[in-house]
């Protein structure tokens, strides 16, 4: 009798501890941190402006939520991956963003030494 | 005929499989493809980091279809190795227009160096035309000023020419210019056209005078009194006037400037009724021409 009573509290003890190991693997947020900064940072410079970076900007937004979408889904996996596509959009859009404005300020620098030469000799 | 076509089945079967099997998904092909693109761009010279992370991202997807052709996972990685390899692109053009801003900084400041360059050139040839300029501005003025006391110490000298003349011999200011009249019975012995000694001595006191005013024309102008005839008192006349003339040109007046005219008895200066008359009307003038007006004046 006290064997079977051991016995009951051992498995009892292993159903809880497994019970929480599962839930706290639910309910592990996903880690969107690297997403969500790098649209915010292709936003700061003004990826919206640039047609080509506001397009990759807007993929990443979409792939964030697709993400988020998935991991409420309990596809913790599929959503990490998700993210991964999010993180690559919203770091083109920066780049992009930034070509577009040294190719203006490049455009810039040429004008003015036209128009120096143009002025002067 | 029942085994042949299960066989069959069996074989299209194997090669739908297997053709699926090795059918890249779309992702696979255009990471690729974005590879290819920026390997074969500038990215190969100025991003190769980018370029590098875009090829381990591209391997990775490969692994990955290799290993679960149909996952997600396969699907994600090449997305992301395509994201790689556009973003190694992206890098070399900043890398290039940040070139190009360079450079055109450099020509920039080069141009303006040679603009200030030629400027100072510009600048130093019109200081130094304003200097010749300023230069011959004071030649000109150094002329204009020398000219002036020239003029006036000219004027001086004829003004006092014409006083010492005036001790010599009976001098008027006429329309026709400065008058000196010299008597006859000073230079002429009677009837004659040479010129007596004394009057030599007379003649050269105002050929002094005379020579300091050397540029005016002068006209010798013989006239007599009215005994004898019109015709011998001419001649006369004439004779006398060209003996003066000559004895002028003879002390050094330019001959050209001295002209010599016998009047006859024709333009008496007194009354020839009366002896007094008479030996005031026998006589040679001198006349110097005004001086000419210059623009200067």
């Amino acid at each position: 009798m006290r064997t079977v009573f051991r016995i009951g509290n051992a498995v009892f003890a292993v159903a809880i501890l497994a019970t929480a190991l599962v839930a706290g693997c639910a309910t592990v947020p996903l880690r969107t941190e690297a997403s969500t900064s790098g649209i915010r940072a292709a936003e700061e410079v003004g990826a919206s402006q640039v047609p080509r970076a506001a397009l990759h900007l807007q993929l990443a937004k979409e792939e964030l939520k697709k993400a988020e979408a998935l991991a409420a889904d309990g596809r913790k996996e599929q959503a990490k991956s998700q993210l991964m596509r999010a993180e690559a959009d919203a770091e083109l859009a920066v780049a992009l963003s930034r070509e577009s404005a040294e190719k203006t300020a490049a455009q810039d620098a040429v004008e003015r030494v036209r128009k120096l030469r143009q002025d002067n000799e | 005929m029942n085994t042949q076509m299960l066989l069959i089945t069996i074989a299209c079967t194997g090669l739908l499989a297997a053709s699926c099997a090795t059918t890249a998904p779309q992702e696979l092909v255009n990471a690729r493809n974005a590879y290819q693109q920026a390997s074969n761009g500038p990215a190969s010279q100025v991003a190769q980091a980018e370029l590098h992370v875009a090829h381990k991202a591209l391997t990775t997807a490969e692994q990955s279809f290799r290993d679960y052709p149909d996952s997600y996972r396969t699907l994600d990685l090449a997305y992301v190795a395509q994201r790689k390899s556009e973003l190694a692109e992206a890098t070399a053009s900043i890398v290039n227009e940040r070139r190009n801003q360079a450079q055109a900084k450099e020509d920039f400041t080069e141009t303006q160096g040679r603009i200030v360059e030629k400027t100072k050139k510009n600048l130093s040839q019109t200081q130094g035309a304003l200097a010749d300029s300023e230069r011959s501005g004071k030649v000109v003025a150094d002329k204009l000023q020398a000219e002036k006391v020239a003029r006036a110490k000219a004027e001086q000298e004829t003004a006092d020419a014409l006083a010492a003349l005036a001790k010599l011999a009976a001098v008027k200011n006429e329309a026709r210019g400065m008058v000196i009249t010299l008597s006859g019975s000073v230079l002429f012995a009677s009837n004659q056209s040479a010129l007596l000694p004394e009057a030599k001595t007379r003649l050269d006191q105002v050929v002094a005078v005379l020579l300091t005013t050397r540029e005016r024309k002068l006209v010798v102008e013989g006239h007599t009194d009215s005994q004898g005839s019109d015709s011998f008192n001419l001649d006369l006349s004439q004779r006398r006037a060209d003996s003066v003339r000559d004895y002028l040109v003879q002390s050094g007046y330019e001959g050209d400037l001295v002209v010599a005219h016998g009047m006859g008895e024709g333009h008496p200066v007194a009354d020839n009724g009366a002896p007094e008359g008479r030996a005031n009307n026998r006589r040679v003038e001198i006349i110097i021409e005004r001086a000419p007006q210059t623009a200067n004046q």
